[in-house]
């Protein structure tokens, strides 16, 4: 009997490409940063909706994982289906290295063994007996070895191999897969041992697409071996350290290149001029590198160029004119640069498609925004920490695109912010400053699109949490200056797309808020550190199945009482304090 | 049942199920048969015969389409899958699409 062959690979993208999920730029805790990114195992996308009815082919699998013990093989099953099997053994954690025997010889074309605990060696003989069927094979997190590595010999097909995190895999073990010429992608990331001499393996992988050396500080000088792989289009060598000017010649035949990322390198402006002739680059990370404006030479050749972060390297005002030639961009990082208004004046004329730009901790004031009036394109600003006050806001009334802006710490007061009150694509404001109080957001209700709003450190009481009524959207919300009560919180309770609420230290919130916030089921997040709720308020959060993360620091909770609430009622609960 | 709301499902023994339609629609797969224009000799029948599915598991496969009916209805049991047939089962739900 056939099926169809249907082979679902969904391509798990760099880890911090773009934002997924809740966002994590809104939160001081950090505590959702992690929620975003730590618990897919996205390549596998099987689902146990309650509510839906299960296909007797989910129902199949199912059974199949509960009695796994009793298969000793599947390869007598199309290989689709084992693939299903396989999928559900890792989603579910029941895979072992005895289950995993069964799928000796099953020609199966994917296997996502990613972050899956205790593999090692020993699993690799059955790995290698898929053969040629094998595609890819993410061992990322394992404590494969180089030895491990020869039994990919035979996996001639492979195309896609993740080992990031793996510290028990060195040069010696790169040679094992410099054979395997149908590689398209390549991961090592956060990989101590691998040196330019072990790099001499990835010289005839021709067909190598994307290579990922993340964090790996040894690799200085081993870029030459990457000469002759003119199909490469993505390189990422953030955080490796030791990557200097001389490593930037082998890349300057790779005109397929369409993504860089050397981040945190010793790059210099002379590393830069080797990139001149890279016409197909899109993407340039050079974030925190010892470049100056002076790389602006080399790459305003680069027409391609549309993302540049420059963010924490050396730039200053002079030189900056050269910015007016990047007409291209959508996207420039300029931030915790010494620049100031003087070099916006130079993004005024030409950066006419920039969608993002950010100027966090830079020297600018309310007369350098007067340069951003004609970016009519941007959709998000980011000025945390500049001079920026309420002055400069009228510079961007007329910029109707936006959808994010961030005014954290700087010193925009209230009477400023109703010339925002026109930015209906807005979506996420950032207002975190202490002068910010009941008035300012009363001048902001017409933003009925905010799904994100920071208020952290303003000076909100319960009268101003009437404002938060006409913000229906709102996905996350933080208000922690202190000056909420339970009253305050009726007014939160309806908003029911809430995912994320911050209100800690609101010293005067009792078991009262929680009773009211009781119906937000929708909630991942949820902060009440310092407040007076105690363990008797945690009867109120048994609806919140949602619910991942829970900080009640500073409360009268325990761990135990947290704990037991998980046991009982909130089983998706991964990280709690108190701890 | 009518006849004209049933099909003829036979297994590779040659046993007949006789389903309503709506169940056997159940599967992607009988429900293209049934509902595509392209007339096949399927549709005109009103049977459909599986030379690679058993009798024993084309009746299990029966019985998950008036499980499945009574799920969606509201009535949410548990489908017993017996050990020894899921192997066999799961095959034929592949292909079925079910």
């Amino acid at each position: 009997m056939g099926g169809a062959c249907s082979r679902k690979r969904n391509h798990r993208d760099d880890e911090d490409n773009f934002p997924r999920g809740i966002s994590r730029r809104y939160s001081k805790s950090g505590s959702s940063k992690w929620l975003a990114t730590s618990f897919s195992r996205p390549a596998i996308d099987i689902q146990h909706d309650k509510g839906q009815c299960p296909s007797l082919m989910d129902l199949c699998v199912r059974k199949i994982r509960e009695d796994i013990n009793k298969y000793s093989t599947f390869s007598m099953l199309p290989r689709d289906i084992s693939q299903q099997i396989i999928n559900e053994l890792v989603y579910s954690g029941c895979l072992t290295d005895v289950s995993f025997e069964a799928f000796r010889d099953c020609a199966l074309q994917d296997l996502y063994l990613g972050e899956y605990p205790n593999v090692n060696d020993t699993w690799m003989d059955v790995i290698s007996s898929q053969g040629s069927s094998l595609l890819s094979l993410d061992l990322s997190g394992s404590d494969v070895t180089d030895s491990g590595l020869i039994y990919l010999k035979d996996c001639t097909n492979l195309q896609a191999l993740n080992f990031n995190d793996c510290d028990e895999i060195s040069d010696q073990g790169l040679e094992h897969i410099s054979g395997l010429s149908n590689l398209t992608n390549l991961s090592f990331r956060r990989n101590g041992a691998i040196t330019s001499h072990g790099m001499s393996a990835f010289a005839n992988l021709f067909g190598l697409i994307k290579l990922d050396l993340e964090r790996c500080p040894g690799i200085h000088g081993g870029l030459v071996h990457l000469q002759g792989l003119t199909k490469l289009e993505s390189l990422n060598i953030k955080w490796c350290n030791s990557i200097a000017d001389d490593d930037m010649k082998p890349l300057s035949g790779l005109t397929n290149l369409k993504s860089i990322q050397i981040a945190c390198s010793k790059v210099t402006d002379s590393g830069i001029t080797y990139m001149k002739g890279l016409h197909n680059l899109s993407l340039l990370n050079l974030e925190g590198c010892l470049v100056t404006a002076a790389c602006l030479d080399s790459l305003s050749a680069l027409d391609a160029l549309l993302y540049l972060n420059l963010s924490r390297c050396h730039l200053t005002d002079e030189g900056c004119e050269k910015f007016s030639r990047f007409g291209n961009l959508k996207v420039l990082n300029l931030g915790f640069n010494d620049i100031t208004d003087a070099c916006l004046v130079h993004l005024r004329g030409g950066l006419t498609n920039l969608e993002s730009l950010n100027l966090d901790s830079c020297r600018i004031g309310d007369d350098g925004l007067v340069n951003l009036t004609g970016l009519k394109h941007l959709k998000c600003l980011e000025l945390s920490d500049t001079e920026v006050g309420s002055n400069g806001l009228r510079h961007l009334s007329g910029l109707v695109k936006l959808e994010s802006i961030n005014l954290s710490f700087t010193v925009v007061t209230d009477s400023g912010l109703r010339k925002l009150s026109g930015l209906s694509s807005l979506k996420s404001l950032n207002l975190d400053a202490r002068q910010i109080t009941d008035t300012g957001l009363a001048a902001l209700t017409s933003l009925t699109g905010l799904t994100h709003l920071d208020l952290f450190g303003a000076r909100i009481t319960d009268s101003g949490t009437n404002y938060l009524r006409s913000f229906k959207n709102l996905r996350s919300l933080e208000i922690c200056g202190g000056g909420l009560t339970d009253a305050g919180v009726k007014n939160i309770k309806d908003l029911s797309s809430l995912t994320l609420l911050n209100l800690s230290q609101n010293c005067n919130l009792t078991d009262k808020t929680l009773e009211l916030i009781s119906g937000l089921t929708g909630l991942v997040s949820l902060n009440v550190s310092n407040s007076r709720i105690t363990h008797s308020g945690l009867r109120h959060l048994k609806l919140l199945k949602n619910l991942k993360s829970l900080t009640l620091e500073a409360c009268k909770v325990t761990a135990n009482d947290i704990r037991k609430l998980q046991l009982t009622d909130l089983p998706n609960l991964v990280s709690f304090r108190p701890e | 049942m009518k006849k004209e709301d049933t099909v003829k499902l036979i297994s590779a023994e040659g046993f007949e199920f006789v389903v309503h339609k709506d169940a056997a629609m159940v599967s992607q797969t009988i429900r293209n048969m049934l509902t595509s224009p392209g007339g096949f000799a399927e549709t005109e029948h009103g049977e459909v015969t599986f030379p690679e599915i058993s009798t024993t598991i084309l009746e299990k496969i029966c019985k998950y389409f008036y499980w499945n009916l009574q799920f969606a209805s509201g009535k949410q049991t548990e489908f017993h899958i017996e050990p020894e047939l899921t192997l066999e089962l799961m095959m034929a739900a592949n292909y079925l699409h079910t």
